[in-house]
């Protein structure tokens, strides 16, 4: 196999919102060679990849006190990310936001609407709105423009899997593969910006087929699986989520929906609305994504987004905010199915299961290793989450990489020949089972031992199982070409990831929301509200867990 | 499955292939009409059709499979 190395002083894994704003700040605070590492093309990846439309911010000038600002932060689907990450880092979140706001207008990407700040959604009535709607279509091209402009060098199709670390837990650079020709890639770094977005693929998808999928399939929680083998703590990795949104037509953007959760005889599943409004979902859907399933197994049938009764401006104005949020096919398919939204209603439905614990970060972008910062949905998650924290690991990781003398990695070659060995194997191999077969048995048993209701005797039996699938995996898997090694990667990211998910549900003896029922453990434990469930690679290789408080 | 290409009008100019964020594409040779290797593999966030500088070249076919209910 071919060998690349590349040298930098910043590398970004990933090409995100995150990876893109991180290059950009570091390029800014005098770095002088920036790599953003991207596993596609910059231009349309990730979950931004074509828009997103609403920005979660700070603006003095509409909001006005910034304490009765942040008390409602605390509400709504992000309140739960933004208390785990306390209250330094949500004050650091809010109060630089504006500043991003500005900078990428000046950029332009069009942050106002009809020529003022246009507030709306993800609020409860008489809350406080804080999501910045934003006409965010075009951001990733215009991103990826400002990031050539700040003379940052883009290798499109890498897909990084490896960090290096001098053996002192210091990173020193990065293993990527092409993932269209046989070539390793050794990145030689001063620091590493992990911005590699969410988990996909974890548990099965809502449908019958597997990339169909509210998130992006491509993004595999490389960047949390690469950074605990290399010896960084990832925080409560057992804890997840679901989306919800059009039954079949997996798609995330439920909030950009102007309408009322009705069941199949019009009456309303929630309390909040009872007629649409354009600047207030249905926050009944925030409360609880798992409704869908709920209802169903309730005997109360299915639950439609009932847009019905908006009039003709509002329609309007959901189309566009909806062509804005990624979802320009969708408004298609609708279109051509017949489907008019002010006659018709949309079955929701809930979707897949994904993880929402990952690397923790500071406001610096720092994590617990030296040289490592990581942003966006490594950890928190959110658009403007992305810009800011990645703008700052940026900044913070360029400044840091002024003071690293030497980053030699020909002092750890033989960790570099031991992965590029495995490589070869895996492409070596004649016969056996490809990564499909390996991600669905992942599936299989994050469904049926690792759902949502959790007991120590299946959570033991379901991780002995995932113990052999992985063993197995390793020694058989076999690659008929870079795409498929990419995924190949993936597979044992998402295998180790998964082992801490069991390792983590088994140390967490309580119940935690609604997606994590411990039958043997039923009280929430008040005193694990304001800790974090850390875990990292224990002396032996195995996973260790601790509870530090925030 | 999608994507689905015109190949009375496609100029094989390779955009699609090198912007899908799936690389449903992987395989497309230069210059040539675009293969689609893995179709199974693609998000249908409409990239390929959005990039290309066609209008009416690519369409994406949402799989039955896929089809939304409503009333
Ligand atoms: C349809 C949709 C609508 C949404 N709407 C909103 C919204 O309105 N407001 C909001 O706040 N949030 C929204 N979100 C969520 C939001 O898009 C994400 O929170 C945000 O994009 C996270 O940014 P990120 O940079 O962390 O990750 P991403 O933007 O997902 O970027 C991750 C990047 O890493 C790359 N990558 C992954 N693995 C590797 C690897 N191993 N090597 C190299 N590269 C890799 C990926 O290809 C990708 O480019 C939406 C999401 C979707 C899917
Ligand atoms: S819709 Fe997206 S994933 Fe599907 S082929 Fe087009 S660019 Fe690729």
């Amino acid at each position: 196999m071919e060998t690349q190395r590349v040298i930098c002083d910043v590398l970004c894994v990933g090409g995100g919102i995150a990876g893109l704003m991180a290059a950009i700040a570091a390029s800014e605070n005098g770095a002088v060679k920036v790599v953003v590492a991207e596993k596609s093309n910059t231009m349309h990846s990730g979950a931004a990849g074509m828009g997103n439309d609403h920005f979660q911010c700070y603006i003095p000038d509409v909001h006005g006190d910034y304490e009765a600002f942040a008390n409602d932060l605390l509400y709504g689907q992000f309140a739960g990310r933004i208390s785990a990450m306390g209250r330094e880092a949500m004050d650091f979140w809010f109060k630089n936001s504006y500043e991003i706001v500005k900078l990428w207008e000046s950029w332009g990407i069009p942050m106002k609407y009809e020529g003022r700040y246009e507030f709306a959604g993800h609020s409860f009535p008489g809350q406080t709105l804080n999501h910045l709607k934003y006409s965010g279509f075009n951001q990733k091209p215009i991103l990826t423009k400002q990031a050539r402009e700040h003379s940052v060098e883009i290798l499109n199709r890498v897909m990084v899997f490896d960090l290096i670390t001098d053996g002192q837990g210091k990173v020193i650079g990065a293993l990527g593969i092409s993932t269209r020709e046989d070539k390793l890639i050794e990145f030689e770094a001063k620091s590493v910006i992990l911005g590699t977005g969410p988990c996909v693929r974890m548990w099965p998808a809502p449908g019958l087929q597997d990339f169909n999928r509210p998130l992006p399939p491509s993004c595999t929680g490389d960047g949390r699986a690469m950074a605990y083998r290399a010896g960084a703590e990832l925080v409560d990795l057992e804890l997840t989520a679901v989306h919800a949104g059009p039954k079949y037509l997996a798609r995330a953007g439920q909030a950009t929906w102007i309408g009322v959760l009705r069941d199949r005889y019009d009456k309303p599943v929630g309390t909040f609305l009872t007629k649409p409004n354009r600047y207030y979902n249905d926050m009944t859907l925030e409360v609880n994504k798992g409704i869908f399933n709920e209802y169903i197994k309730s005997g109360k049938g299915p639950i439609y987004m009932d847009t019905r009764g908006m009039s003709e401006e509002d329609l309007q104005y959901m189309l566009y905010w909806m062509k804005h949020e990624g979802n320009i096919e969708l408004i298609k398919h609708l279109a051509e199915e017949g489907i008019d939204l002010r006659k018709n209603a949309v079955e929701f439905m809930t979707y897949d299961m994904h993880i929402v614990g990952g690397i923790p970060y500071n406001s610096k972008g720092q994590t617990s290793l030296e040289g490592l910062y990581a942003a966006g949905d490594e950890w928190a998650g959110g658009i403007s989450c992305a810009a800011v924290f990645g703008w700052s690991a940026g900044k913070n990781a360029a400044l840091y990489a002024t003071s690293v003398t030497s980053t030699d990695l020909d002092k750890v070659k033989t960790d570099i020949n031991t992965r590029k060995e495995m490589l070869q194997d895996l492409r070596s191999r004649k016969d056996g089972p490809k990564w499909q077969e390996a991600n669905y048995a992942l599936q299989q048993i994050m469904r049926d031992y690792c759902y949502t209701v959790k007991s120590e005797p299946l959570l033991e039996a379901g991780l002995e199982t995932l113990i052999r699938l992985k063993e197995k995996t390793h020694q058989y898997l076999m690659a008929e070409n870079p795409h498929e090694l990419m995924h190949c990667l993936e597979v044992f990211n998402l295998l180790d990831l998964a082992e801490l998910v069991f390792v983590g549900s088994l140390d967490r003896k309580e119940t935690r929301g609604i997606n994590f029922i411990r039958p043997d453990y039923i009280l929430t434990n008040p005193m694990l509200d304001a800790k974090r469930h850390l875990i990292r690679k224990g002396p032996d290789g195995l996973p260790v867990t601790e509870w530090r408080k925030i | 499955m999608p994507p689905v290409i015109n190949k009375e009008k496609c100029k094989a100019c390779g955009i699609c292939a090198d912007v899908c964020p799936m690389d449903v594409f992987f395989g497309t040779k230069k210059g040539e009409f675009p293969v689609i290797t893995y179709p199974e593999e693609c998000w249908h966030e409409g990239a390929c059709v959005q990039e290309c500088p066609i209008e009416g070249v690519i369409k994406l076919r949402i799989p039955l499979q896929m089809m939304i209910c409503y009333k």
